[in-house]
């Protein structure tokens, strides 16, 4: 009999996203099961309270604990608060795998033509995925990166991996201070129909890139011709997608049962798979990656 | 009333950083607002003007999009750059009234000028 682990991502985004699936992964049997709560801090750390010791490992969605740009680390208070309420369960969000999936995700894409210098591409969140925003600089495509715009509504687009390098040193330091939600749509926020503010961005960019809460919430009428690169999808989501015309969606984590979950998710399995509370090293983490089969996964919609 | 002296130079001098920076003014070239700034202690009070990506000091308006709250060296000390707004925002020191969006853009407007 395969060995069994349960897993669980708990949401700070609608619990209308809930979802549970059963997949056979690396010889073991994962039970993942996706919470959410609405925005709801407190429910969420009274849950993760509740689950903690019960279950392999605990993912946060919708939330970060901390954002790596380049050697520097930016802590997020309500990030660690959920994180610390858990003594015995390894609570993680997704960052221990985020560079490494959302890097081969654009390796993938270059290799599949879809990516090339000067290819434009439109990076809506980039702060929370800074590897995938400097292998996308690398990669040599014109890249905007839309966090303050997105995050923040200031129309200001950044243009270079060093001036976002930049920004994340004089405003994360004291933004990881505040309340998650003043800049990170959860619960309801994430329901609520699209801004049409920065479309122009939408409709000069051939790839769009970056966390879906916030493509979607900006989401243009029409996407056609163009390839999305994101991460936790539902079947509607793709639906939406593919009635706007996008050719293509891409996401870091593979399809399990129909959707796609977060790299918090992925993390989790990882970690109740081979390290527990013990913290990955070195390649040690891709290594499991690869023998989960977790790697990044490109649909054609259209 | 008029624009009062510590409070009027302090916000005086924010204005002059975003003035002179393309950069920021094209951060604020959307945002046209009046804000007013009010020291629970002295009662001195002080206004911005923003408008076509520019701040100006100004009479403190009589109808306000934002409005801060504090005891006057707090708030004389955010607009110089030598204390965060943050943790008085969190603590209560600071008292903000405002849109979330446009408090947000505030803050983001004096992290980028002192931040780091």
């Amino acid at each position: 009999m395969n060995r069994s682990l349960e897993v669980v991502s708990v949401s700070l985004g609608s619990a209308r996203r809930d979802h549970e699936v059963t997949v056979e992964r690396g010889g073991v049997t994962f039970h993942v099961a996706r919470r959410g709560t609405d925005g709801d801090l407190h429910r969420a750390e009274h849950m993760i309270q509740t689950l903690d010791g019960t279950v392999d490992a605990i993912g946060l969605g919708g939330i970060d604990i901390s954002l790596r740009v380049r050697d520097c680390v930016y802590v997020l208070a309500d990030g660690v608060r959920l994180q610390t309420a858990a003594k015995v369960t390894p609570v993680v969000d997704g960052a221990g795998v985020k560079d490494t999936l959302e890097r081969s995700a654009v390796t993938r894409l270059v290799a599949d033509g879809v990516l090339a210098p000067g290819t434009s591409v439109l990076c809506v969140s980039a702060l929370d995925r800074f590897g995938m925003a400097e292998a996308l600089a690398e990669a040599g495509c014109k890249v905007v990166y839309g966090d303050l715009m997105f995050a923040a509504g200031i129309p200001y687009p950044v243009t270079t991996a060093d001036e976002l390098a930049e920004l994340a040193k004089k405003l994360l330091p004291q933004l990881g201070k505040l309340p998650f939600h003043m800049f990170y749509p959860t619960g309801d926020e994430q329901n609520r129909p699209p801004d049409p503010r920065f479309a122009s961005y939408y409709e000069e960019a051939e790839v769009v890139a970056g966390d879906f809460h916030f493509i979607r919430r900006y989401l243009p009428e029409r996407l056609h011709g163009k390839t999305v690169l994101t991460n936790t999808t539902t079947a509607e989501d793709v639906a939406l997608l593919t009635e706007r015309g996008a050719t293509r969606l891409v996401t870091t984590t593979p399809v399990l049962s129909g959707r796609t979950f977060g790299t918090n998710v992925v993390e989790a399995m990882a970690r109740a798979y081979a390290f527990g509370r013990e913290e990955p090293s070195g390649n040690a983490l891709a290594d499991v990656l690869q023998t989960l089969a977790i790697a990044p996964e490109v649909r054609v919609l259209s | 009333m008029a624009a009062d002296g510590a409070l009027s130079d302090a916000l005086s001098e924010f204005a002059d950083q975003i003035n002179r920076d393309e950069r920021l003014r094209q951060m604020i070239r959307d945002w046209n607002r009046w804000l007013r700034c009010v020291a629970l202690d002295t009662g001195s009070s002080a206004g911005l003007r923003v408008q076509d990506a520019e701040v100006h000091v100004v009479d403190p308006p009589s109808e306000e999009d934002i409005l801060l709250e504090g005891a006057e060296e707090l708030l004389v000390g955010m607009f110089k750059g030598e204390v965060s707004p943050t943790e008085p925002y969190l603590d209560g020191r600071l008292r903000v009234k405002g849109s979330q969006e446009d408090v947000l853009r505030l803050d983001f407007l004096s992290l980028m000028i002192w931040g780091d």
